[in-house]
C-alpha cells in the first residue's frame, strides 16, 4: 500500500477538514481571540489530523500489504483466504467476507467438474473393461478354427491397442495416482510386449534382437508394458520395406539404466522430431504412410512423466529411430516400497 | 487332469472349454451363479477363475476357497490394473492373466503349474532315449548329443506335448516366452538341427513335419 496513493484517495476528507480548519481559525480571529489560543487549536488540529491519517494508515496497510504479499508468493492464488486471518477494521472485514463467499461457490463449481471427471473416468475404465470381454471372446474363437487368415488377429490387436490408448489416456490425464510400484525384471515387460505383437512382428517380417542385461527395475508393469507397446507398434508402422528389425538394449550407469529401443524404419525429419510427444502430433511420416493419431507418443510421455522415467527420441530421416527410456536405480523408490 | 472354469460369459467359457479339451485336460463348467458356495476342490486339479462375476466377486471366491485348499488357481480378469494382480496373488492365487489372453501363453501357465506340482523332474525319458532338462544332453545308451538353448526349449515342448500336433505359432511363442526372438526361418534352421542331433544317435524318436499344421513328436 502506498502512501502517495492512499493520500489522493482521501483528498476529498482531508481538504473538506482543512476547510473546515480554515473556517474555525476564521472565526477564531474575527472573534478577536487571542494568539496563542489561536496557535494551540492550530496545532492540535494539526495533531489530530496526523494521528488519524496515519493510525488509519497503518491499520490498512498492515492488512493490504500482507494480503498482497502472499498473494504473490502463492503458488495456486486461489489458497489465498487460508493465509488471512480476519482483519480488525470494518471494510477488510467486509472484504474477508466477500472472499470467503467467492471462495465457497467456487470450491462448490470445481467440485461439479470434479465429480463429472470422475464419474466419467469410472465410467471409461468400466467400458474398457466390457469391451474387453467380447475382444478376448474373437481371440480365442479364432484360434480355435483352423487355418484362419493371421490378418483377422492383427486387426483385432489393433483394436486392442486403441483401446488400451483410451484407457492410458484417461488414466493419466485424470488421475493423481493411479499407478503402483513393483519391482519387475525388465525382460519379462519386454517378453510381454514382444508376445502381444508376435503376430505383427512375423507378417511384417520385423526381426526382433532383445539383448537387455538382468535388471530389476522399480515401475509399474502395466503403465510400462503400454509404453514400450507403443514404441514396438509405431516401428512396425513405420517399418522399410525390407530387411526391418527392431533392437532392444539397455544400458546400465552407476544410478540408473537406459532402454534403448532401435529401428531401422524410415525415421523422422529433423523439422518434426521436437513436436513428437506433442498431443495429436502426426508430422510428415503419420501424414504419408499411415494414418496416425499421434496420441501414442503423448500418453507415453505423459505416463513416462508420472513414473519418473526420462523418455528421449533421436532419429534420422531414412535410416531409423531410437526411443530411450530412463529408469532411475535411486534410493528414492527404495522408500516408496 | 480336471480343470475347473468358473467364466460368466458364455462365449469365452465355451470357447476356452474347447481350447482345454483339445489339448488334452478334462473341462468342467459352472453355469449357474446364483449358488456358488460351496465348490469341492478335491473334485478338480485347477481351477480358472474369472474376476467378474455376477452376484459375487471373484476375490471371495478366492479367499473362500483358499480356507480350505491349496488347489492351483489362475485368476482371469479383464481389468488391467497393478493393484488388482497384487491383490489376487496376495490372496492366494497362482497365476493372474489380463484379457485378451494369448491362448497358447494361457495353455503354457496351465502347463507350467502342473509341472511345478507334479515334478522335480530332472530326466525326461521316452522310447530308448532320455533328456538331461538341466544340461540339454540327449542320451542313448553310450551315445549323446548336447542341444543349444532353443533347440532344448523346442525339444522340451516336443517331448512334454508328445503325439499331439504342434504348431509353428506354438514354437514361436514359447521360444520368445523364454526371451529367445527368433523368426520364422531360424525356427526351420532350428527344427532341421535338432532333427540331424536325433538321427545322429540313432534315436527311434522323430520329429514329422505335418503340412500346415506343424510338428509332431513320435
Amino acid at each position: 500500500m502506498k502512501l502517495s496513493k492512499y493520500f489522493k484517495d482521501k483528498l476529498g476528507l482531508i481538504l473538506i477538514y482543512f476547510f473546515n480548519y480554515f473556517i474555525i481559525i476564521s472565526l477564531l480571529i474575527a472573534f478577536k481571540s487571542s494568539i496563542s489560543l489561536i496557535i494551540a487549536i492550530s496545532l492540535l488540529g494539526l495533531i489530530n489530523f496526523l494521528l488519524i491519517f496515519f493510525l488509519s494508515y497503518f491499520k490498512k496497510k498492515n492488512f493490504y500489504d500482507n494480503l498482497l504479499n502472499n498473494l504473490e508468493l502463492l503458488d495456486k492464488k486461489y489458497l489465498i483466504l487460508e493465509t488471512l486471518s480476519k482483519p480488525s477494521f470494518y471494510e477488510g472485514e467486509l472484504l474477508f467476507n466477500i472472499l470467503y463467499d467467492i471462495n465457497k461457490s467456487m470450491i462448490e463449481n470445481v467440485n461439479i467438474y470434479k465429480n463429472s471427471v470422475a464419474d466419467f473416468k469410472d465410467y471409461v475404465e468400466m467400458w474398457i473393461h466390457e469391451v474387453k470381454i467380447p475382444i478376448s471372446s474373437l481371440v480365442l474363437m479364432m484360434h480355435n478354427k483352423k487355418n484362419i487368415d493371421k490378418r483377422f488377429i492383427q486387426e483385432i490387436r489393433k483394436l486392442d491397442n486403441y483401446i488400451d490408448q483410451v484407457l492410458f489416456y484417461v488414466r493419466s490425464n485424470y488421475t493423481e495416482q493411479d499407478f503402483l510400484f513393483k519391482k519387475i525384471s525388465l525382460n519379462k515387460i519386454i517378453s510381454q510386449v514382444a508376445i502381444k505383437n508376435i503376430d505383427d512382428l512375423r507378417l511384417n517380417k520385423v526381426n526382433l534382437e532383445v539383448l537387455v542385461s538382468d535388471i530389476v527395475i522399480t515401475t509399474d508393469p502395466k503403465w510400462l508394458e503400454f509404453i514400450i507397446n507403443q514404441i514396438v507398434n509405431n516401428s512396425i508402422k513405420y517399418k522399410k520395406e525390407n530387411n526391418s528389425y527392431i533392437k532392444i538394449y539397455s544400458k546400465s550407469y552407476q544410478d540408473r539404466v537406459s532402454l534403448f529401443i532401435e529401428d531401422n524404419g524410415i525415421g523422422i525429419p529433423r523439422k518434426d522430431l521436437s513436436s513428437v510427444f506433442n498431443k495429436s502430433f502426426t508430422g510428415e511420416n503419420g501424414r504419408n504412410t499411415t494414418k496416425s493419431t499421434g496420441m501414442g507418443l503423448y500418453i507415453a510421455k505423459k505416463l513416462c512423466m508420472k513414473l519418473g522415467h526420462k523418455i528421449e527420441i533421436s532419429s534420422c530421416e531414412g535410416e531409423g529411430t531410437t526411443l530411450i527410456i530412463t529408469f532411475n536405480l535411486d534410493s528414492f523408490y527404495q522408500i516408496e516400497n | 487332469m480336471k480343470i475347473l472354469i468358473i467364466e460368466d460369459e458364455k462365449i469365452i467359457r465355451e470357447e476356452l472349454q474347447e481350447l482345454l479339451l483339445k489339448n488334452g485336460y478334462e473341462v468342467f463348467l459352472l453355469t449357474d451363479f446364483t449358488n456358488v458356495l460351496p465348490i469341492d476342490p478335491d473334485k478338480y486339479d485347477l481351477i480358472l477363475l474369472d474376476i467378474n462375476l455376477p452376484n459375487l466377486n471373484g476375490e471371495f471366491l478366492l479367499k473362500e476357497i483358499r480356507k480350505t485348499s491349496n488347489i492351483p488357481i489362475i485368476m482371469l480378469t479383464s481389468r488391467v490394473d497393478e493393484m488388482d494382480e497384487v491383490l489376487s496373488i496376495t490372496n492366494g492365487a497362482d497365476d493372474y492373466i489380463t484379457k485378451p489372453y494369448n491362448p497358447i501363453i494361457l495353455l503354457l501357465r496351465i502347463q507350467n503349474i502342473f509341472k511345478r506340482i507334479n515334478s522335480n523332474l530332472d530326466y525326461l525319458k521316452y522310447k530308448n532315449i532320455s533328456f538331461d532338462l538341466k544340461s540339454g544332453v540327449i542320451k542313448k545308451n553310450n551315445l549323446k548329443v548336447e542341444l543349444t538353448k532353443n533347440e532344448m526349449i523346442i525339444f522340451n515342448y516336443l517331448l512334454t506335448n508328445k503325439n499331439k500336433i504342434i504348431s509353428r505359432d506354438e514354437l514361436m511363442t514359447i521360444l520368445w516366452n523364454n526371451n529367445e526372438y527368433i523368426n520364422d526361418n531360424s525356427l526351420t534352421v532350428n527344427i532341421s538341427r535338432l532333427r540331424k542331433k536325433l538321427d545322429d544317435l540313432k534315436s527311434d524318436v522323430v520329429i514329422e513335419t505335418r503340412k500346415g499344421c506343424g510338428y509332431i513328436l513320435s
